[in-house]
């Protein structure tokens, strides 16, 4: 069996941590970064980049990036036509399917697109446990986290990420849920919590009841598309229509909205938005380059940044209020308020949850980890058994069937604590029908055309009998992932039925089996491209310090003294050798000529050395005396 | 008796666990909450105490717990998880319990569709002279009147159907403290309890009809 790690696969960053000796760790890279942006670039080739290197890729080359994946899990085109206006890439799907994304002459699901994300966090944490000296160090199975307020559909579609990037996914569990485990770690306490989880694509409200280490989720709401994707939305808006006027009258034509143009106001408008979290006033500011010609600058205020913002955080407050009222309880029941996500880092959240719940905040742990650290303890009870705490979480929408007329018949009401489970009872309506088909549904409202389609079920094999005397029982349930499975059985026969699946935004079985073959098929050629990258950088910086020695060598005169006759013509030729193999992709032969320039400059290597320890001995000397 | 899916080991319905080999047993057809819950068939509840009950259930049956056990035992995790926490939200509700007992105890469904056909006829009088009222009301309002004048005499008609709701509450609460006294009474008193319990919950369900169909005047005065 290899590691578990826990996953919190983010809209704008995605972390991975685990437990080590009973502690929860975050897994970061050298820099000591635990964030992982949630961008994938794809180069010309099909060498897939993740996290800083795509973000980098964001800016020269926008098009063949895809970032904030976490918006199409398991929806529809018809749901984000408004998010893909902004969006550097292609974003396509036939009404009442999954969205495709196109980058260059490639398309992907947004599962596809997600799993390189966990891909890479599996790398990451592989490599941790390999240079700890685990013997296995392979990650195969996750916690992965998701908006307490995601769907059916869209818990599947990141369920299938996991399994598309090799892991088997344990769980899924909610981010508010994920964080006040964090929380519980340390104060073993008792009392009513709310969540507040504001991240970069989505917000929930969490509240939960905690006892004897039972962390019970009482109700939860929220909104999956509202985040800090729609503050930066709303600035870039203001900068570009500043930008288009400015440039109207310009020589050399309106830059329009090109996708490099507004990545570079993206950017220069999220390091405004930070500044503003710590300082009053700011300025956004973006160079003259060929993206932005003329540059930008604004000043802007606190106030005023808050003044644009204040309707998109006054959003959050009828789902706060509404789970409030879902628990039964009021304000002043809560005992504390904990803030989650790096959203809540702007103060004009913060006031607004302070006013709401009529105390100050918790945000001791670092917004952007605690989910990363939660899912990393479930990870942990799940394997080890341990019984100190446990999560029970609620289905955040009702599960309901329609009916005649388009009504909609719930069969689990939201916030029933999960696992649950429901029964419905059908009966045929025509003489020896052997089908019943079913549309499974998602949501609050009365009518099946205002709630979210899940899925269609087609019931086979009913004994044939007169019509109305089958009597069929459907039971849904549920499982502690907050995804539903249906089985169903007719009663008077005792012959249980097929159920047929048709997801209505999701992939089946089949689609996600053959993408696992896919990626099989990719991840080799991923890990070769891989491998021939780390060659030629290994064979780059073998050149580089050659070149450098030689350089060096030349200027300060002491090129006879530490090169043999002739051994400076071999050392040309091995480097001109090694070139030539770097500019094909045979990684065997680049290794080969890299070695071959190891050993050409290996005396020369030795003579610098001996040279440098005697210049440092005689200056020495010369200090001492 | 229930059959330990492990051993063969038979086991009484209320039991969790195979006496024998100590397994999750499988969940088979249970029908009652309350035996499930190990409390007594009544309708007046500690809540903490069903609370507590409930939080221990869980530390047993979670599927959190049952990772690493076999296929059969994992499925009776779910199974009995999906049911505690379907019981644990019956009985929670006082009405939601009412109604899971006179189901237990053989009873009709008192859910709100059957109770909406014909009207109570404790209830006619009130029926009769509040939908009067909401007609002339919806009239009206229709032809113009100030919306103050109509947001008064909706708050009139409101006044008594109110006052027959806390009546109902009030008679709940004393037929649910008689169900529990009657633990060792005979056979027909415990029906006729069963029977007016039934009889209140139907009348009940017809005057929250009665106050949303109120709330939905009120609603339409208020969006002119």
């Amino acid at each position: 069996m290899g590691k578990v790690v826990g996953i919190d696969l983010g809209t704008t960053n995605s972390l991975v941590a685990c437990v080590e000796n009973g502690r929860p760790v975050v897994l970061r890279d050298e820099r000591g970064d635990a964030l992982v942006p949630s961008v994938v670039s794809i180069d010309e080739d099909g060498t897939i980049f993740v996290g800083r290197e795509a973000q980098r890729r964001l800016l020269t080359e926008p098009s063949r990036a895809v970032y904030s994946v976490k918006r199409f899990m398991g929806r529809g085109i018809e749901d984000v036509r408004e998010d893909a206006g902004l969006l550097p890439f292609r974003v396509s799907g036939e009404t009442g399917g999954v969205v495709r994304i196109g980058v260059a002459d490639r398309e992907f699901t947004p599962p596809e697109i997600s799993a390189f994300i966990l891909r890479e966090l599996k790398h990451r944490a592989e490599e941790h446990f390999r240079k700890q000296g685990e013997f296995d160090f392979e990650v195969d199975r996750a916690v992965i986290t998701v908006p307490a307020y995601f769907n059916d559909a869209q818990r599947t579609a990141t369920r299938d990420a996991g399994r598309l990037a090799g892991l088997e996914v344990l769980r899924i569990i909610n981010e508010p849920t994920a964080a006040s485990l964090a929380y519980g770690l340390d104060k073993r306490n008792r009392g009513t919590i709310a969540v507040y989880d504001l991240g970069g694509g989505t917000f929930d409200i969490s509240i939960l009841k905690v006892e004897d280490g039972v962390f019970q989720v009482l109700s939860t709401n929220g909104d999956t598309h509202l985040g800090g994707d729609d503050i930066d939305r709303l600035l870039v808006e203001m900068v570009l229509s500043e930008v288009g006027r400015a440039l109207s009258g310009a020589p050399g034509g309106p830059e329009g909205s090109a996708p490099q143009t507004i990545e570079t106001i993206r950017r220069a408008v999220i390091q405004a938005k930070w500044d503003l979290s710590d300082i009053e006033e700011t300025e956004i500011r973006i160079e003259p380059s060929p993206a932005v010609r003329m540059g930008y600058r604004k000043r802007i205020t606190r106030a005023e940044f808050d003044l644009l913002i204040h309707p998109l955080i006054e959003r959050t407050l009828e789902p706060c209020r509404q789970a409030l009222a879902d628990a039964g309880l009021e304000p002043k029941d809560i005992d504390e308020a904990v803030l989650v996500g790096g959203s809540t880092r702007i103060p004009l959240v913060r006031r607004l949850v302070e006013e709401l719940f009529g105390r100050k905040p918790h945000s001791e742990l670092n917004p952007d980890e605690v989910v990363a650290i939660g899912a990393a303890v479930q990870a942990d009870i799940l394997i080890s058994g341990r019984r100190e705490m446990l999560l029970l979480d609620v289905t955040p929408l009702s599960l309901g069937i329609e009916t005649m007329g388009g009504v909609v018949s719930k069969i689990i009401v939201r916030n029933s604590t999960i696992p649950a489970s429901g029964r419905e009872m059908f009966t045929t309506g025509v003489d020896n029908q052997t089908g019943v088909d079913i549309h499974v549904l998602q949501g609050e409202r009365e009518l099946a055309a205002d709630c979210r389609s899940l899925a269609h079920l087609h019931l086979k094999g009913i004994p044939p009998m007169v019509a109305g005397l089958p009597r069929i029982e459907v039971r849904f349930q549920i499982d502690a992932n907050g995804i539903l499975s249906v089985s169903a059985r007719e009663l008077r026969t005792g012959v249980e039925q097929a159920v047929e699946v048709k997801p209505s935004y999701g992939l089946t079985d089949q689609e996600v089996e053959r993408m696992l073959i896919e990626s099989f098929e990719h991840a080799e050629a991923d890990f070769e491209a891989r491998l021939l990258i780390d060659a030629r950088n290994e064979a780059e910086s073998v050149i580089q310090a050659t070149e450098k020695v030689l350089r060096r060598s030349e200027t300060e005169g002491v090129a006879s003294e530490l090169l043999d006759p002739g051994e400076r013509e071999r050392i040309a030729a091995a480097i001109s050798e090694l070139k030539a193999a770097m500019i094909g992709t045979d990684r065997a032969a680049i290794q080969e000529k890299t070695h071959a320039l190891n050993h050409a400059t290996q005396h020369l290597a030795e003579a610098t050395m001996n040279r440098t320890v005697r210049e440092a001995l005689a200056g020495r000397n010369i200090k001492d005396v | 008796m229930l059959e330990c899916r492990n051993c063969g080991a038979g086991a009484p319905v209320d039991e969790h666990f195979c006496p024998q080999c100590s397994r999750l047993l499988a969940l088979g057809r249970h029908g009652d909450y309350f035996t499930f819950l190990g409390l007594p068939r009544k309708l007046v509840i500690d809540a903490n105490e069903l609370e507590r009950r409930f939080r221990d259930l869980s530390r047993k049956f979670h599927p959190d717990y049952f990772y690493n056990a076999s296929p059969t035992e994992r499925l009776a995790s779910l199974e009995r998880s999906s049911y505690l926490n379907d019981a644990y939200r019956a009985l929670r509700n006082p009405v939601s319990r009412i109604e899971h007992l006179l189901a237990i105890e053989g009873l009709p469904s008192a859910k709100s569709d059957e109770g909406t056909a014909k009207v109570p006829p404790s209830l006619l009088e009130e029926v009769f002279a509040l939908n009067e009222e909401l007609d002339e009301i919806r009239e009206l309002r229709e032809s113009g009147t100030d919306p103050e004048t109509l947001r008064t005499r909706l708050d009139t008609a409101r006044a008594p159907i109110e006052a027959k709701r806390e009546e109902h509450e009030r008679q709940l609460q004393d037929l649910s403290a008689r169900w529990d006294s009657q633990e060792v009474a005979p056979a027909p008193e415990k029906r006729a309890t069963l029977d007016a319990l039934r009889e209140r919950l139907l009348e009940r369900n017809y005057i929250n009809n009665l106050l949303a169909s109120i709330e939905r005047e009120v609603a339409a005065v208020a969006h002119g």
